[in-house]
Parts: C-alpha cells; structure tokens; sequence
C-alpha cells in the first residue's frame, strides 16, 4: 500500500512528471478514489516537508452561485396559438452543474463562486504550477496508454454487466486474410482477359511457345538489342524527364531478364510479380515458362526465317516511331506509373496496339483474321458506291466490305475514305459561300484604298 | 459560499484509509429501442426528381392541416362573407373569402437556386456560405403553391409566423386586385398524435423494472432510487489542430466514466447516466481544410513551372488528418465498456452529406466497432433487417433519428436541419424554431430546397408521423430547453444541445421526468 509514496517520488520529484489520479490507478492498479486519496496524500506530505515542491490540481462538482444565462426564449414570436400554455421552462429553472479544474493556488477564491460542492478532490500532482493544461493532456492520455492486462484487471469505478460486443468473428485476422486472398485472384482475372486478348490472335498458342524457345535464346542478343537500343535512346534525349528514366530501368531489366536464362529470369519475374501490382500482367509466364517474351513467340512466325527478318525490321521501325511518338507523349503517360512499363513490354510485340491510329485500326482487323505464318487476312472496310438508280440520280452509298491483304500493304486510310466522302457535297457548296466573302474582301480594300 | 475549510479533510481529501478497494458500482441501464424510419437502402439510386418530397409532403400533411382549419374557421361569418374552403390554390377567386392548404415557398434572392446554378454552368454545388437567406428588406416573398399553382401571401398575419419554404399550412383570407392572397388567418397541422410511453417496447418494460429493483438492491440504496439518465452531448469535435479543449474532452470522458468525483457522486449520480447520445459533429475537419488547401496550392504551382512528379492515388498521408477519428474512436473504446452510446453523423462527420444522414461507417472505430451490432451478411435492404435484432452497443445510427429511450420516443438530429430553419427568419430563437418544425410536423421543412436530401420517391421520412416526448437538436451554439404541448394533451420536451467545443457543456435528461440538468466542464 506505501509503494505509491516511492511510486510518486520517484515520478514527480524525480522525473518532473505530471500524476493525474487515472495514471496513478492504472499503474498501480488501484481504485482511482484510493488513488485520489493517495495523491492527497502525497501533496500534503510533501507540502509540510518542502513547502512549494509540489503542486496540485482540483477537480471539483457543483452548483454555481450567480449563474447567468441568456435566455433564448426572449424574442418569443408566438406560435398559432390555439393553446396558451405552452409553457417556455425558465432556463434559470434548469439545474446546471460544473465541473471545474483549478489550480491548487486559486483554490480558495474560485471556491467563493459556489454555493455547493458536491465533490472535490485531488486531480494531479506535479513538480510544477501546471500553466499549460498540455502537460495535463498529456498525463490524462498516457493514462489511456496503460492497457488494461487480463491477469490484473484495474478497478473500475462503475462496470456496466450488460455491456455487448460482438464475439469477433475475426474481422481482423479473417478480413486480412480474405483482403489478402481475393487480391491475387483478381489481378490474376484481370490480367487473364488481355492475356488471352493477345493470346488469341495466334491459333496454337502452347505449341507455338515451345519450338521457337531454343530459337529463341540464339537470337535473344539481337532483338534484345533492338528493343534495348531505341528505348536508352530515347531515355538519353530525354534525361530531364522523369518517366524515361524510369521507363529505361524496366527495359534494362527487361533485357537483362532476355539475357538470362529462361530458370534464372523465371522466380525473378515471381518476385516481382509478387511484389507489385502492374507486374501481375508476368503472370502470363505461365503461358509458357520463359518470362516475357511469349508474345513474342506467339507472334513470330514459325517458318520462313526470310520473312521474320522482314518483320522484325519492320517492327524496328514501328519501334522507332512508337518510341518518338514516346516523347511527346510522355507528359500524359508519367502519370500513371503501370503505363510506361507495358508499353516497355510491348515493343517485343508484333503490333504495337497503342500507337499510331492507323496502326491500332490496322491491329484491330488483324486480330481477327490473322492467318498462319506470314499475316494476310481480310478486313472490314466501308467503301463508296456510287450507283445510278431508276430515276436517273448519281446516288452515293456506303457500304462494308471485306478487303484481303497481305502484310505488305500499308494499312489503308479508311478513316479518311469515308470522310471524303460524306463531305465532298458539302465542301463544294462552302467554296461557293468562301468565294463570295472574298470578292466582298477585295472590294473593301478598294474602297479603303482610296 | 463555500470555503476551503468546509471541504478541506472530507471525503477524498484524507489518507488512504488503508481498508482494500469499494467495490465497484454497476451502472444502470435503460430500455432502448432505435427506429429505422430515416435509414436509406445501400442501393439507391439518384436519378429520380424531388418534386415528390413536396408531393408526399403535401399529401401526408395536408389532411392534418385541413382538419385543423375546418375545426377553427367552419362556419366563421366575417364581414357578411362565410368563409368557403377551396380546393386547390388554383380555385381561389378574387375578392372571395377562402381558405386553402398549400406548401410554403419562400422566394428569396439570397437563397442559394438550382435554376440559378444551371443557368450560369454551375454544374459544382458547393455547399452555400450565406449566413441568412432573409434579406430583411423586403424582396423576400411567400408563395402558397399545391401541384396546382401558386399564389403569393401577404399580410401580417404571415409575418407573425416562422415561414420556411416546405412548411403545410393553411391560410385563410381573400385574394386581392393585385392578385395577391391577403391572410388573415394561418394554421399549421399541430402536433402529431402522441404515443403511449412504452408504446414500441412495452413487453421489455417490466423485465427492465425488475433489473432496475435488482440494481437498486444491488447498490444498497433501496430508499428512493435516484432516477436514470442520458447524456446528450454535441460537437465534440476532437481535432488535432486546435487543443484548447482537450482536457475538458478528458474530464468528461473521465466524467462519463465515473472516475471522476468521489463515491457518494459516483454512486448517485454517474452510475445513473445510462446512455450517451452524441448528436453529431464528433471529428473535426478544419485542420484537414488547411493541409488540403496547401497540398492545392504546391500541386498548382508544381503544374506551372515544372513536370510533376508524381501523383498519388487512394490514401495520401498528407491530404487526409486520421488523428481526428483516432482520438474519437480512443475515446469511444475507453467509454464504451461502461455506457453504451448511440451516435448521430453531424455536418462535420465522414457521412454523407445530404439528409438523411446514414450511419458513420464502422470501418472509422476500428477499436469500438467491436461493439457495435455486427454487419449484416447478405442482407441487401436495411428495411428487411428482422426487428427483433438487438440494437448494437454502440449504435451508430442515421440522422436525424428516432428511437424509444426507456419508453420514451426521441427525435434527435445533428443540428443541420435547424439551423437551415435559421436561415430563413429574422428570429434567434431556435427553441421557437423547433417547436415551429413539431407544429409543421416536418422535421426537416427546408429540404429538398436548401437543405441537401435525398430524393425520395415512395416515403417522405421527414414527416413526423408520432410526436416524439423528447426533441434535441444538437450542434446549436447555445444550450436551451422547453416544453411544449399540443392540443390533444401531447408534451414535447425540446432541447438545443450546445456544441461542446463551444460551451463545453452536456445535457442531462432524466429519463422518468424528462428534466434537464446541464453540466459545464471547465478546466482553468
């Protein structure tokens, strides 16, 4: 029971702290009216040994004396009143109690102002006059940092039996653990619907993977190079820039991982998978156990190594454009930090889908009908007509088609096409109306001339 | 008068007896009953218009109104006329002495206008700055209108009334050569019929009799139990920005808990605080406006002069302030344990921001939300919630909101909806105010119109259908309190709950009585 005197000694003469009544009930795990008393206690003892060497605080309950309340219900504007009783309770009618905080110093004359005390007692003890009711704030809260511990629960002054929670159905641990699962199956969904969006232009996706591997790794220097090289190009023009810099790490790492051996590169690619979300679209290495470059083998065409260096020059070239396009583009892209990353990825691609319309249009037949091997196929197209019909009248009609091509062929201009025409009409009738302003313009510098 | 000599050696002011701990008190409980009537589906949607608030206001209202009028002016001769009850507002002839019910507009050019916004491009709302839609100079006008047409009211006998635009009345009067309706007469619907005290929970009655004989044996105080309370309480708003009042948030945490004072205190009064109602603004944003604020500023500037450098998405540690609702949820999980507590959203809360306000999300405490009901599994409609389920401990409930406090039905609201009624009228005197919004049976007239609601489509939830015996409104910037009653013998308790961050001040309510106590906690 005397362990608080050292207890407090030690805290307040030793260690300049405040000791409010809760700190001193939870560390010692007392009653906190013992512990009151025993702030009493100590304040008083001291006091008589050292006058001055500890302060108090007061905490104290009841009714002031002279108590002035602004009653709102002056400007009473009356209310349909069928019933005049309605009776506004005087607020003077209202008990109102306080419950004040004082200094141990202005104790007495504060105490003037009340005409009961229902209660008081010691709050605090501590070195110091508190000035600064921070100090206080402090004491109370670390009160509150004292948990309570099963062993030796601290006394409460009131306990409540009925209190209910609800048994934890670990929302905690459960929740984490569901947050956790659900997170990798759904990046894992969403970066299975634009695998097998790439996947599925080629016919034979698991057999086309497997043959070109050890191919593969012959030319891995080459194309390595090529997707490397335009990209630390780029990245160089544009040191000043943020996002090549970070664009070039990925490539870098992305040629580092061609390098590699397929069983090096392959838990790399898991680490990083793991680690961030945009690199969860590596999950496609289950496609095919050799890290990124599987559209790459889907894409390349099997036979005809004639044909592959063709594309693959053309692909340097759609590379280079897509790379200079990169820079004017990259105060857009910055922002979203997965963006440059796939686009990193994607030069390996066949067919960049991002960049030029023309490209991207092109990209679209292409998926859904490119053949085998060199890549000829059929698209959609809407052509012009121009048709007489039974009165006589030209009449101009579009409709699609189905246009074959083959690789060679430039993507045609079909966005123009239609354009053109539909305008055509129009644009004859807007000469005429240009003409017209014109003449006028000339007049008036004649006029202003003279 | 007291000296120091009187309290010096009383009570806890004395050495440590020595003798082991008192044991500890139990605190009394009070039947409680919450009511779903403002909770709004988790899917709902916002497509629809608000013309069928004032539809179903109208609808729901007038009957009332027009019982009200024709008791008072059937059969009224004035001036050789016999007074004629007209249907629409579209009826109303001139020269001829009528009365119609109607809804009340209030034109007026300080009041912030839809119209107004979608003709400018406005397509942004912000929530409005105006102080006052009374201009005071008379460009303001009332208008009476029914899904017929509208007519404006003058006369002295509106200006003697609160007026605010969704209020039912009735009017009486004739419509003059200006095309005017010269009142003379005006009528509200009055206070809703008043249900038996336990009327919702009247099985629980006296099983809670009993408990209360158990405590009261319990406790050793068998002569006259004092009666049991509820602290009502508003404004908290716990801030690590401005701390001048967080040691009177610590006192009255201490305070509620029952730590404080000494055992006499303890046993007769804190014991008997049985709930806390927390009627809203409970965190407080201003230190989050300035750090957002400066995070604009250095995002404007880094977008002039230089690329940024990155942007953040989802949570940035410098845009949003958790201390707040840390410190609030702390003080809950501290509390909790010995009161349960019922807490309303206010205009500061992270809830939404039009009426009415749903729950503050559990995932804000995520210490005290074990004590609060758990989430309901697969249930889709909140109205589908079986009724039988036992109210959370905590109970974060909407706002405004109503419940059955130891048989006695409570209206609450977070403040927003009076003080929108503030804005309307010259008066200060909001008790006159609220005792306007039991009379209009309307606890929140003023939306859809200035105040932000949600449009209702089936139900218009803000209609009082049962007069509540205890009516507070919280966040007000002065404490207040009165009684009202109505013509059927129905008393309403009102009381203006004073923001505590203000005036550092609680209400108590004595559930047997429903008397008010307040207590001020200073802390000099």
């Amino acid at each position: 029971m005397e362990d608080y005197k050292t207890y407090l000694a030690e805290n307040v003469l030793s260690e300049d702290k405040v000791v409010t009544y809760r700190l001193l009930s939870r560390a010692l795990r007392v009653h906190p009216n013992v512990a009151k008393q025993m702030l009493y206690d100590f304040h008083k003892t001291q006091s008589t040994k050292k006058p001055g060497s500890v302060y108090a605080t007061y905490l104290l309950y009841g009714i002031k004396k002279s108590i002035h309340h602004q009653n709102g219900n002056a400007m009473d504007i009356d209310l349909p009143s069928s019933l005049p009783d309605a009776d506004p309770v005087d607020d003077d009618e209202v008990p109102s109690y306080t419950l004040a905080l004082i200094q141990e110093d202005r104790l007495a004359d504060v105490l003037k102002d009340y005409e009961t005390i229902s209660s008081i007692h010691v709050y605090s003890v501590g070195p110091h006059p508190a000035k600064d009711l921070t100090l206080l704030v402090d004491a109370a809260q670390s009160a509150l940092a004292i948990k309570d511990d099963a062993k030796k629960p601290r006394p409460r002054t009131i306990v409540n039996s009925h209190v209910r929670r609800r048994e934890r159905r670990g929302p905690g641990l459960k929740a984490a653990a569901a947050a956790a699962a659900p997170v990798k199956p759904e990046s894992k969904a969403k970066a299975a619907p634009t695998k097998t969006a790439s996947a599925k232009p080629s016919p034979v996706p698991a057999p086309a993977a497997a043959p070109p591997k050890t191919k593969e790794e012959t030319k891995s220097a080459t194309p390595a190079a090529g997707p490397e090289s335009p990209a630390a190009a780029a990245a160089a023009a544009a040191t000043k820039k943020p996002a090549p810099s970070l664009k070039r790490n990925t490539s870098a790492a992305s040629g580092i991982m061609q390098a590699f051996s397929k069983a090096a590169s392959l838990p790399k690619k898991a680490k990083t998978s793991a680690k961030s979300t945009p690199a969860a679209e590596d999950t496609r290495v289950v496609l095919s156990d050799d890290g990124e470059d599987d559209d790459d083998d889907i894409l390349l065409p099997k036979p005809g190594a004639s044909s592959s260096r063709k594309s693959r020059k053309e692909r340097e070239e759609e590379l280079r454009r897509m790379m200079e396009e990169d820079e004017d583009e990259d105060m857009e892209e910055k922002a979203d930090s997965p963006a440059p990353e796939e686009e990193e990825e994607e030069p390996v691609f066949e067919e960049p889908p991002a960049k030029t319309e023309a490209a991207k249009e092109e990209d679209k037949e292409i998926v859904t009908t490119t053949g085998d091997g060199r890549r000829r196929g059929k698209r959609r197209v809407m052509k012009k007509k121009q048709i007489m019909d039974d009165q006589g009248y030209l009449v101009t009609i579009q409709e699609s088609a189905w246009e074959s091509f083959s690789e060679d062929e430039a993507p045609p201009a079909s966005k123009p096409k239609p354009k053109v025409a539909s305008s055509a009409p129009p644009a004859v009738a807007g000469k005429g109306k240009k003409a017209a302003p014109k003449g006028q313009g000339n007049i008036m510098s004649f006029f202003s001339k003279k | 008068m007291v000296t120091l000599d009187e309290v010096l050696g009383s009570g806890l002011l004395q050495k440590p007896s020595g003798h082991d701990a008192p044991e500890a008190l139990q605190r009394q409980i009070t039947a409680y009953k919450p009511l779903q009537t403002f909770k709004l589906e988790k899917t709902r949607p916002y497509q629809q218009q608000y013309a069928d608030i004032y539809f179903l206001r109208l609808t729901k209202i007038r009957p009332a109104v027009e019982a009200a009028a024709s008791a008072a002016w059937e059969g009224t001769v004035l001036g050789g006329e016999k007074v004629k009850r007209v249907e629409r507002v579209l009826d109303v002839r001139q020269g001829e002495l009528c009365w119609v019910a109607g809804t009340v507009y209030m034109d007026m050019p300080l009041k912030p206008s839809i119209l107004e916004d979608v003709s400018k491009d406005r397509w942004i709302s912000a929530p409005t700055s105006v102080g006052h839609y009374y201009s005071g100079n008379g460009d303001d006008s009332i208008m009476l209108e029914d899904d017929s047409g509208r007519i404006r009211l003058v006369g002295n006998a509106v200006q003697n009334h609160f007026m605010v635009t969704g209020c039912i009345v009735a009017v009486m009067g004739t419509e003059n050569a200006n095309g005017e309706f010269e009142v003379i007469d005006l009528l509200f619907a009055e206070l809703p019929p008043q249900p038996e005290r336990w009327s919702l929970s009247k099985g629980k009655k006296e099983e809670t009799e009993d408990i209360e004989m158990m405590d009261a044996s319990f406790s050793g105080h068998p002569s006259k139990p004092p009666s049991k309370k509820i602290a009502i309480v508003s404004g908290l708003e716990f801030s690590n920005a401005d701390t001048s009042y967080a040691m009177e948030l610590n006192l009255l945490l201490e305070y509620l808990l029952g730590e404080a004072l000494d055992r006499s205190i303890q046993r007769d009064e804190l014991s008997h605080i049985t709930r806390l109602i927390i009627a809203g603004n409970s965190i407080s944003t201003t230190a989050n406006e300035t750090t957002k604020a400066a995070a604009f500023d250095t995002t404007t500037v880094t977008n002039k002069f230089q690329p940024q450098q990155h942007k953040k998405y989802g949570y940035d540690s410098s845009c949003y302030n958790p201390i707040p609702s840390q410190l609030f949820d702390n003080f809950l999980s501290e509390l909790l344990p010995t009161m349960p507590v019922t807490l309303l959203p206010g205009a500061l809360d992270p809830a939404n921001a039009s009426y009415p306000q749903q729950p503050i999300h559990p995932a804000m405490f995520p210490q005290s939300r074990t004590y609060m009901s758990p989430p309901k599994v697969g249930v889709g409609k909140d109205r589908d919630v079986p009724v039988e389920e036992e109210p959370g401990w905590f109970d974060n409930v909407t706002n405004p909101w109503e419940g059955e406090i130891d048989g006695w039905r409570v209206l609450g609201t977070g403040g927003q909806n009076l003080d929108d009624v503030f804005k309307y009228v010259e008066s200060e005197d909001r008790l006159g105010m609220m005792e306007a919004m039991c009379r209009w049976r309307c606890v929140a007239p003023t939306a859809p119109d200035t105040l932000w609601a949600y449009p209702f489509q089936e139900d218009e939830p803000f209609v009082i259908k049962d007069c509540p015996h205890l009516f507070f409104v919280g966040c007000q910037s002065e404490f207040g309190t009165k009684v009202i009653h109505g013509p059927d013998g129905q008393t309403v308790r009102l009381i203006a709950v004073p923001s505590f961050s203000e005036t550092r001040e609680i209400v108590l309510v004595d559930t047997e009585t429903l008397d008010v106590e307040r207590v001020r906690i200073v802390a000099e």
